[in-house]
């Protein structure tokens, strides 16, 4: 069963041998940013939820970092073309 | 020449010539001359040690009526008065490292030392690092010989009262206990030798082993995310609002699983973080920040995925060791299996 792991720390579960890690915000707030304002706070939650199932969606070979603001980019990316 | 020691040796059926997985049901036996591996073992003891008794148990009866079998094996130890009780060596099979690792409990329970010895990878080794002495040996029962002749050595000096030195000298797996002594230098000048060692490149000891981390084949990747029940599992210490359940706020040994079924988000009225490590405030505020349902509600809605799991699990992960980590992952991961569960969000702080 592939687990997405969540987390602000995530070079920590990188090298612990988590296989898909999915950067969070912060320690304290992991999936939003309080500090963003209620809209922007929701987007980027959405956005880092998002991402950890496209990880659970991707093959991976061994520890693997995904980051919501670079799947932000290439989703603008593929959206221009 | 001292007296030889009241040796009392615990095997398993295979290792006490009963039989393999075919005679591992049978209960718990005494022989009175030594079989199986005891004879090996009364061979390495020579002259300083008698094997009084050899206790037989079947591997799936000690592990399956376990309080029995330990009743029997103490009743037994209770009248056989062995000086130093010696279980194994059990290599690398599971139950049988197990149940000598019970064993060696059981007499150090009466007072009685014991040592055993097993592959580092043995389960037995995990259950009790810190409460039982175990000689690492190899997988298979090719190095016997060797593994005996530590398990001796230790069985001797504990039989004579004496004080066993630190794991790496004595030649036992680490128990994770450190004893306050004067290395007669001071911290400063023991780092620059070890610093200089590294930089000639020869060997040094460190003073703060760090246990490398496991590695783990990736699970395959979800077909079809829109079929796809998801769980989430937080390390974040979420907890009902007033802690009712009473969890402890760092060094963990359990997890909590809580139902979200009639749930579409949490509130901080309801939910609440309870965790050493981090600063809970935020969370307390918002606690879909560490478990984020209101977020999968959303995507179940739109049906990007098939469904969110109906409970949740919870725990504070602060300061908890890894075998006991370990322990709570694979039943959560059980848990989740028997569920139907597909994927898994773990949300750590």
């Amino acid at each position: 069963m592939p687990v997405g792991m969540i987390s602000a720390i995530y070079d920590l579960a990188l090298t612990t041998g988590a296989n898909r890690v999915i950067r969070g915000a912060r320690i304290e707030h992991v999936c939003g940013d309080p500090n963003l304002g209620p809209e922007k706070d929701y987007a980027y939650g959405m956005r880092i939820v998002r991402t950890a199932l496209e990880a659970l969606h991707t093959s991976v070979t061994g520890p693997t970092l995904f980051d919501p603001m670079d799947m932000a980019l290439a989703q603008e990316v593929s959206h221009a073309s | 020449m001292a007296q030889p020691r009241r040796v009392v040796h615990y095997v398993n059926q295979f290792f006490g010539g009963m039989g393999g997985e075919e005679m591992a049901h049978v209960g718990i036996s005494v022989a009175s001359a030594p079989v199986g591996a005891s004879r090996a073992l009364q061979q390495a003891l020579g002259e300083h040690g008698t094997v009084v008794s050899t206790l037989i148990g079947g591997d799936n009866y000690v592990s399956e009526q376990r309080s029995a079998a330990l009743a029997a094996i103490m009743a037994h130890l209770q009248q056989l008065q062995p000086e130093v009780v010696m279980a194994g060596p059990a290599f690398n099979a599971g139950r049988y490292g197990l149940a000598c690792a019970e064993v060696c409990k059981v007499a150090q329970g009466l007072g009685v030392p014991a040592v055993t010895a097993m592959h580092p990878e043995n389960p037995g080794t995990l259950s009790y690092p810190a409460d039982v002495l175990i000689v690492p040996t190899s997988a298979t029962s090719v190095e016997m010989p060797t593994a005996l002749a530590a398990m001796v050595r230790l069985a001797l000096k504990l039989s004579r009262g004496a004080e066993l030195g630190p794991a790496h000298v004595e030649g036992y797996l680490p128990r994770g206990i450190r004893r306050l002594y004067d290395r007669q230098r001071p911290g400063y000048l023991r780092a620059l030798d070890m610093l200089q060692a590294k930089l000639r490149g020869e060997p040094f000891r460190t003073e703060v082993p760090i246990h490398a981390p496991e590695t783990v084949a990736p699970a395959a990747p979800l077909a079809d995310l829109s079929r796809a029940t998801i769980a989430m599992v937080t390390t974040g210490g979420l907890v009902r609002k007033g802690n009712p359940d009473k969890q402890v706020s760092a060094n963990a040994t359990r997890y909590y699983r809580h139902t979200v079924a009639e749930l579409r988000s949490l509130s901080g009225t309801d939910w609440e973080a309870y965790h050493a490590g981090y600063f809970n405030h935020i969370v307390n505020a918002n606690p879909n920040y560490i478990l984020p349902l209101n977020f999968l509600r959303d995507v179940e809605d739109e049906g990007s995925i098939g469904g969110v799991f109906e409970s949740i699990y919870a725990l504070p992960g602060v300061s908890t060791p890894v075998a006991i980590s370990k322990r709570m992952g694979a039943s959560i991961a059980e848990d989740l299996k028997a569920g139907g569960v597909d994927g898994c969000l773990l949300l750590a702080t």
